[in-house]
């Protein structure tokens, strides 16, 4: 392992050399860089290069109050924003024991899990893209956009939402988007099965992602990985389940796992699968829907959380997306650490794809499903 | 070897099957400068200063709530206190929008609720200068008016306040006297009986 790892290996053996994938490969998603160490088509080494992305969220985070820092946590990652967007709203909720209406709560959860869904769904396209099938892509992004016309309709924006405010939500939703909601989950549990006739079922698919790219539990323990790649390698640990958080504890649904071992095609089953748990997260949601207010009564006017260290974390559509932060009782937090899944899924990089092919890192980088702008923050 | 065959091509023909039902759908895709969809309500863009009914124009009082809770620091508000009002009135209000990252803080933090989103969406520009936009040149034209119908409303108000605080007072100056009264005719409280 050691000397796959190395920064420097021997360069002047003639028969190997370096490649440099990304920044602007299109598989990459983004700016991920990262340098292969190659023998022929095999990789010996590789080493993922962070920080083209990289806006400064944490160090802004300590130079504004808590309230100013609210449009920047839907950017940290823009395939689900609304995730991060109200996860950011609990944890200062939960720094200053703030109550949040049960109907607030209800909404974020449905917001939450259309977005979850639709981040999975852009993922399934483009790891799909990258390995060359281009019909899911368009299918996937037509399916996407009927979601981001529903959270249109309530946040007025189509992917960096500032939808959560501090003990509740901006905007109350109407019979329409409940209309449109439930009508798209209907639409989209047969939609499932298109893509599983289309994806998983295809031949090439699986040969393309079957015993590929294994990332097994013993590493996951390691580098304390999380989200679906931690549940395909048959660990069912969800944070919506074991710690929940915002209600979810009310709702009904399962954790699913892999059955494989932890390779690309598990990956794939798990949220392939999990977008079907959202749905029934979402259906049970709309069918208890409360009445009542969308705000909490007292919202206090300046946010000082107690001083001291605050930890929240919830289960991001990529994995445990937590939120460090330290308060010395004023305005503007003295520390605010965001732990963001993709980077740790990508750190694992070095000790997965030594040993694969060159094709395979396309399919196994595609599989942890990275958003750079999250990795670099 | 033959079995690979035939689950090689019972895939393939389940893929297509697929995309030959979805072959003859109606394209999604909306043709945009030909055809438009309908906007959401809730559709966010640069701030716009909402008229008020009961002002006839904008309802700014300077007050700098958004130009201090905007994360962008992109608002600039200034304003004067206008020759016998009490209120002011904003005499500039800027927006960067190129700054601008939709947030709603503002809207929120408004104690007039003068704030509201514009309904454009097709913003365009060739630097970044271009998206400065002035809220307030829809209202320039009637600002004196404005402000003449707003001091006399002022006026008639603490015209209405001294009259009401007058009218107390007097009432409380007769209930004194009428006490005082009482307290002298002792038993008093029988005679109206």
């Amino acid at each position: 392992m050691a000397e796959t790892m190395e920064l420097v290996p021997d360069a002047t053996d003639p028969k190997t050399y370096y490649l440099n994938m990304g920044p602007q490969h299109p598989s990459t998603h983004g700016v991920l860089r990262i340098r292969l160490h190659l023998e022929g088509e095999r990789i010996l080494g590789a080493d993922p290069i962070i920080g083209y992305g990289h806006r400064a969220h944490e160090k802004m985070a300590e130079n504004r109050d808590y309230l100013q820092f609210l449009p920047n946590s839907s950017r940290v990652d823009y395939l689900s924003g609304m995730i991060y967007n109200l996860a950011y709203c609990q944890a200062i909720e939960h720094a200053i024991e703030l109550d949040v209406p049960e109907r607030a709560e209800v909404i974020r959860i449905i917001c939450g899990e259309l977005n979850r869904i639709s981040s999975h769904l852009l993922w399934l396209g483009t790891f799909v893209l990258d390995l060359g099938g281009f019909t899911p892509f368009l299918y996937g992004f037509d399916d996407r956009e009927k979601i981001l016309d529903i959270l249109d309709s309530i946040t007025g924006s189509r992917l960096t939402y500032c939808y959560g405010r501090f003990g509740g939500v901006t905007m109350d939703v109407d019979d329409e988007f409940l209309r449109r909601t439930s009508d798209f989950c209907d639409y989209f549990k047969r939609r499932l099965g298109e893509f599983d006739e289309l994806v998983t079922d295809n031949v090439i698919y699986q040969q393309r992602t079957k015993d590929v790219g294994v990332i097994s539990s013993d590493l996951i323990q390691d580098y304390a990985l999380s989200g679906p790649v931690l549940r395909a390698a048959g660990v069912a640990h969800d944070v919506r389940k074991t710690e929940p958080y915002g209600g979810y504890d009310r709702f009904d649904f399962d954790v699913p796992v892999g059955q494989r071992g932890g390779d690309c095609f598990d990956r794939h089953t798990v949220r392939m699968e999990e977008m079907r748990q959202s749905l029934r997260i979402i259906d049970q949601a709309l069918a208890c829907l409360p009445d009542g207010p969308i705000m909490a009564a007292k919202v206090p006017k300046r946010i000082r959380p107690p001083a001291g260290d605050h930890y929240f974390a919830v289960e991001s559509a990529r994995g445990h997306f937590g939120m460090f932060i330290t308060s010395d009782g004023t305005d503007i937090p003295v520390r605010h650490k965001l732990r963001t899944p993709s980077f740790v899924n990508v750190s694992t990089m070095p000790v997965v794809l030594p040993g694969t092919m060159l094709a395979d890192t396309v399919a196994i980088l595609g599989s942890i499903d990275i958003v750079v702008p999250e990795i670099d923050r | 070897m033959l079995k690979q065959t035939l689950t090689g091509a019972r895939s393939l023909l389940t893929g297509m099957k697929v995309t030959f039902k979805n072959a003859f759908k109606k394209p999604v895709t909306s043709q945009y400068p030909r055809e438009r969809i309908e906007m959401s309500q809730a559709y966010r863009n640069v701030i716009v200063l909402v008229e008020k009914e009961d002002v006839g124009s904008h309802d700014c009082i300077d007050c700098g709530m958004c130009e201090r809770v905007c994360p962008s620091f992109c608002i600039k508000v200034e304003g004067e206190r206008p020759e016998g009002m009490k209120r002011k009135r904003a005499t500039r209000f800027e927006v960067d929008f190129a700054l601008c990252s939709e947030c709603g803080l503002c809207l929120d933090v408004c104690p007039t609720d003068t704030l509201g989103y514009s309904r454009e969406f097709d913003q365009a520009g060739y630097g970044r200068n271009d998206f400065l936009y002035d809220l307030l040149i829809p209202y320039r034209d009637r600002e004196e008016t404005v402000r003449d119908t707003l001091r006399a409303a002022e006026a008639e108000a603490a015209a209405a306040k001294k009259a009401a605080v007058a009218k107390k007072a007097a009432a409380k100056k007769a209930a004194e006297e009428k006490d005082a009264a009482g307290d002298e005719a002792p038993g008093g409280d029988g005679d109206d009986s």
